[in-house]
């Protein structure tokens, strides 16, 4: 059966609508190319956060670890990850974007710090918040695959209603 | 005789009194007192921007400044706008993490500001009525005002020895706000040492402002036993005459509460608050009620209740004339930080003003006379009442106009997009328009009262009044109890419990303060609350926080004030007080260090910060927290060594202070008896950091109260609700627990074989398994000798 599409780079404007950073805003990304941007990062990771943990996502980020993307489970996700047979390691979002940004971290496999954060199922002002801080102080490649639009990743979806979330992550998981 | 400041009544001579203020001899007994302070006491009395800035050092050196700009361009002056994403530099020279380093310090300067202006408002209030030498009386407690005398080396007997504090303040936060002047300083560091610095200052204004609100208007003093008050908006009769305060400074409602029990007016009026206005109006008669926190103005103003509004100070919404006057409340200004452009009254005749409200040709009136205050507010409500109430004025639809709103919601989801929370408005719009209220009774809760969700709406419905309406059932439902603010923790109490906190019998202090911008409900922090308490923690609010905690019941109908105690002992709740109270809970921890430690704590500090960041498991939570204020207090806790936890609206305060436990050269710490260096454990692993959820941040705050003075026991019991709290809210044992591991002693007992077990197979620790020690495998054993400070000239055979 043919892939449904659906097109992630409408209504890219910030969810919460004064969360106008400045003049740099992500840049709308289709969900094929970001799907093809992640599969090529040299060392990615899926940072997923509470609302991660909601029905369908799960199973959308078990591919993430079946290409060897390493999961960081912030919030309290963990637990629903877990029972979802998804493969993740728990950080504090805060901890974790203070982490990225210190060329001495050498990451959950020791192998060294991440290239690429891929943002999925998270409190919308606390993740766009914590991603000014990679934005404005780290080289470190940030694409939101959230339901909706964050301006300070470098790439995002627009905001999406859920059916064409979910058909979008599919889209990425098909990709990588 | 010694000529002594203060004041003197000639005896025969009626109303006559000599005030002795600046007299040379005052002066040079003054200059002999400062001077034998300056030999005896510890190096920093009453320090510069610069005089604990080793100790901030020290502080961002493990944990540094996280910064998150909520704007990626700096607007301060007319060089700019500058863009200065990616840490660029603007006109000015200074870059993205200088300038967000000053956008938070100047954020906590004001919330400093504010409790210090509040303090000086009372100070001289107070003084003027009770006079200067009236005593201090806080309840049995010999140090009276710790952090005065930490950070000043004062020990104040009178409210009149506050003046000097205060005056200590004010220079203070006028050189430190002077440094955010375009142009000058270009050092993010520097930036957060000058935050600290007004969060240390906030704690003495704090503490001032309670002390003296204690110590003159009958405020409960040390008392485990204070009175429980009852709150909810369900609680309040609206068929009475309903006058509501609100803000944070009482002075002005002793009056109306005064005026209201001389003229037998209690059972005919009801004296309700709002903010921390209400939690101090409690403190001072308990027949008052509370409304509710900060998120309940807007909604409770919006219903129509209250006949009569009087504002005072800080946390009030700036519309709240605007709203009132809808609803021909009219509305009383009577602290001069909220004037409203009202017309200033004070002088006139209390008729003339009051004809002009009811009339409505005055929709408020400004007015700084306390005496005229306490009449018209009641009187004036007794007259609006019965005009108001058969207008019926309420803004809430009824349940047609409840329906036809609802109908004509067309899903666009603005609201949404505006809402803080980002809450699911327009979906309960079309489950209400087809008769099913539940997810609106749900919203309510998480709903802050913010109505910035009607500035959008294009078919200008009134979404917060819809919310409320069709919340009714559950608002009868709001009612709940708080045990009013007893005030500081007495010196006897820390004796008792001083020594099991410092060797962590008692897990820790769990401080859940703030505002309540909460991410999800109040219901959150009565949860957090329930489990640290069952766990013997022992948990300290105010504010916001105390209020909503209050506001939930068990199963049998009980709220957690009346289930535990309000001793400061293991597993009570404690309420300390309004917003200024918070500086009793730094002061608890200064308190240990003095009473259980025997430090010397007179102008002291970084030694007694030292001393609790390495001794005192005390951690604070301003889950909700969205004012300057509560930025203020959260980084007055950080210089004296109390790591905070925000919720998830925090990091827009644009800074943290986060530890990076993989990072050995962050975790050194001394040993004082010989100055040796040692590894430590991270503990405590951060200072300032932020959590997503409710269930993140309990295994947070249980792991935030280690600290490397912990004795095996302490470190048992501490590492045991680590563990179970990451197990029960994230599922699986956290992957650092070993790394709190110093010895076999330090592992929970029911877990003990099978903890070892993974030290051995997972961490290759290794173990005698016969006598079930561990042989190899923790950097640092436990010694119960250990001094552990992070300051050099602690240590024995330091050159000073
Ligand atoms: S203060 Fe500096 S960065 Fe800010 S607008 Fe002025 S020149 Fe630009
Ligand atoms: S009033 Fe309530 S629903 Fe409306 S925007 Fe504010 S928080 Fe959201
Ligand atoms: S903005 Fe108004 S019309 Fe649009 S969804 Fe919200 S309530 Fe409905």
């Amino acid at each position: 059966m043919a892939q449904k599409t659906v097109d992630t780079t409408k209504r890219a404007v910030p969810f919460d609508k004064a969360n106008v950073p400045g003049p740099k805003m992500a840049k709308p990304v289709k969900a094929e190319l970001a799907g093809k941007i992640i599969s090529k990062a040299k060392r990615p990771l899926l940072i997923v956060g509470t609302p991660g943990a909601d029905t369908g996502l799960p199973e959308i980020i078990k591919t993430f670890n079946s290409k060897s993307i390493p999961v960081a489970a912030t919030g309290s996700c963990l637990k629903a990850l877990k029972q979802a047979d998804v493969e993740a390691t728990y950080v504090n979002l805060h901890a974790l974007v203070s982490y990225l940004k210190d060329p001495k971290w050498k990451g959950f496999d020791g192998n060294g710090n991440y290239d690429t954060a891929i943002f999925i199922g998270h409190t919308y002002y606390y993740a766009s918040q914590l991603m000014s801080t990679l934005k404005n102080f780290t080289t470190v490649k940030v694409i939101s695959i959230d339901r909706h639009y964050h301006p300070n990743a470098q790439m995002s979806f627009g905001n999406l209603n859920d059916d064409d979330f979910r058909t979008a992550l599919k889209i990425v998981a098909a990709q990588l | 005789m010694v000529l002594k400041k203060g004041r003197f009544i000639i005896e025969d001579l009626e109303n006559v009194q000599i005030n002795i203020g600046n007299i040379t001899g005052a002066e040079v007994e003054e200059e002999e007192k400062e001077k034998e302070k300056k030999e005896a006491h510890g190096p920093t009395i009453s320090p510069g921007i610069h005089g604990l800035r080793d100790w901030d050092r020290r502080l961002l050196g493990r944990y540094e400044p996280v910064y998150s700009p909520i704007c990626d361009l700096c607007c301060y002056c007319t060089y700019g706008k500058c863009d200065l994403t990616g840490n660029k530099e603007g006109a000015c020279g200074i870059n993205m993490e200088a300038h967000q380093a000053r956008e938070a310090m100047v954020r906590t300067i004001t919330g400093a500001s504010a409790h210090a202006g509040h303090g000086r408002h009372l100070l001289h209030y107070l003084i003027e009525r009770f006079g200067a030498d009236h005593p201090i009386d806080v309840g049995p407690s010999n140090i009276k005002a710790p952090n005065t005398q930490t950070v000043l080396g004062i020990r104040p007997e009178t409210i009149g020895d506050f003046i000097p504090v205060l005056n200590y303040v004010e220079e203070q936060i006028t050189q430190l706000i002077a440094t955010a002047h375009a142009g000058q300083e270009g050092s993010a560091l520097d930036f957060d040492s000058k935050a600290l610095h007004a969060g240390m200052l906030d704690h003495v204004g704090m503490e001032v402002s309670d002390i003296i609100q204690i110590s003159c208007l009958g405020f409960p003093k040390s008392d485990e036993n204070a009175p429980l008050a009852e709150i909810g908006m369900g609680l309040i009769d609206s068929k009475k005459p309903v006058l509501l305060v609100i803000g944070h400074n009482v002075a002005a409602v002793t009056y109306i509460i005064d005026y209201v029990e001389e003229n037998e007016l209690i059972d005919k009026i009801e004296v309700v608050g709002l903010c921390c206005t209400a939690i101090d109006m409690t403190r001072y008669n308990i027949s008052a009620k509370i409304v509710g926190s900060m998120a309940k103005q807007l909604k409770y103003i919006r219903s129509g209740i209250p006949d009569v509004i009087v504002v005072d100070e800080q946390c009030i919404r700036g519309d709240v004339l605007k709203e009132a006057s809808k609803l021909h409340i009219p509305v009383i200004a009577t602290n001069d930080k909220i004037m409203y452009n009202l017309p200033d009254r004070s002088n006139d005749d209390i008729n003339s003003i009051m004809d002009d409200l009811v009339s409505g040709s005055q929709p408020g009136v400004l007015l700084f006379d306390f005496d005229k205050i306490g009449e018209l507010a009641p009187e004036l409500t007794l007259k609006m009442a019965p005009i108001r109430k058969e207008k019926g004025y309420t803004a809430l639809p009824d349940d047609e106009e409840f329906k036809r709103l609802t109908s004509s919601c067309s899903r666009c989801g603005a609201c949404v997009i505006a809402c803080p929370q980002g809450l699911d408005i327009d979906v309960a719009m079309s489950d209400a328009a087809g008769g099913d209220l539940t997810l609106f009774e749900i919203l309510h809760d998480k709903c802050v009262g913010c109505g910035r969700c009607e500035e959008e709406c294009p078919k200008g419905i009134p979404v917060l009044d819809v919310i409320e309406k069709a919340a009714q059932k559950v608002i009868r439902e709001e009612k709940g109890k708080v045990r009013i603010g007893r005030g500081q923790i007495g010196d006897p109490e820390i004796r008792e419990e001083g020594r099991n906190l410092v060797l962590g019998t008692t897990p820790g202090i769990v401080a859940i303060v703030g505002c309540p911008n909460y991410p999800d409900g109040s219901r959150d922090i009565y949860d957090i609350a329930e489990e640290m308490l069952k766990r013997s923690f022992i948990v300290v609010t105010s504010g916001c926080s105390a209020m909503d905690i209050g506001m939930f019941r068990n199963e049998d109908g009980k709220t957690l004030y009346e289930r535990f105690g309000g001793r400061f002992l293991k597993g009570n709740l404690l309420n300390v007080g309004s917003c200024v109270s918070n500086a009793h809970i730094t002061a608890t921890t200064i308190k240990v260090a003095s009473i259980f430690a025997g430090r010397n704590i007179d102008g002291n500090y970084e030694e007694i910060a030292d001393y609790v960041l390495c001794r005192i498991g005390a951690v604070g939570l301003a889950w909700g927290a969205f004012s300057q204020k509560a930025l203020s207090i959260g980084t007055g806790c950080n210089r004296m060594g109390i790591p905070v936890i925000l919720g998830p609206h925090g990091p827009k305060y644009r800074r943290a202070y986060i530890g990076n436990p993989y990072d050995p050269e962050k975790w050194n710490i001394l040993d004082a008896r010989d100055g040796s260096s040692h590894l430590m454990e991270p503990a405590p692993e951060h200072l300032l950091i932020s959590a997503e959820t409710k269930d993140e941040a309990l295994p947070m705050l249980a792991k935030l109260c280690f600290r490397p003075g912990d004795n095996s026991l302490g470190r048992m019991i501490k590492l045991t609700h680590y563990i179970e709290l990451n197990e029960k809210y994230l599922g699986e044992l956290p992957d650092d627990w070993h790394v709190y591991v110093r010895s076999e002693a330090d592992l929970p007992l029911a877990k003990k074989e099978m903890l070892l077990k993974i030290l051995e197979q997972e961490h290759g620790w290794e173990i005698d398994w016969k006598k079930k020690k561990i042989i190899k495998g923790p950097f640092r054993r436990p010694d119960v000798s250990f001094q552990p400070t992070n300051v050099p000239r602690l240590c024995k055979g330091a050159s000073v």
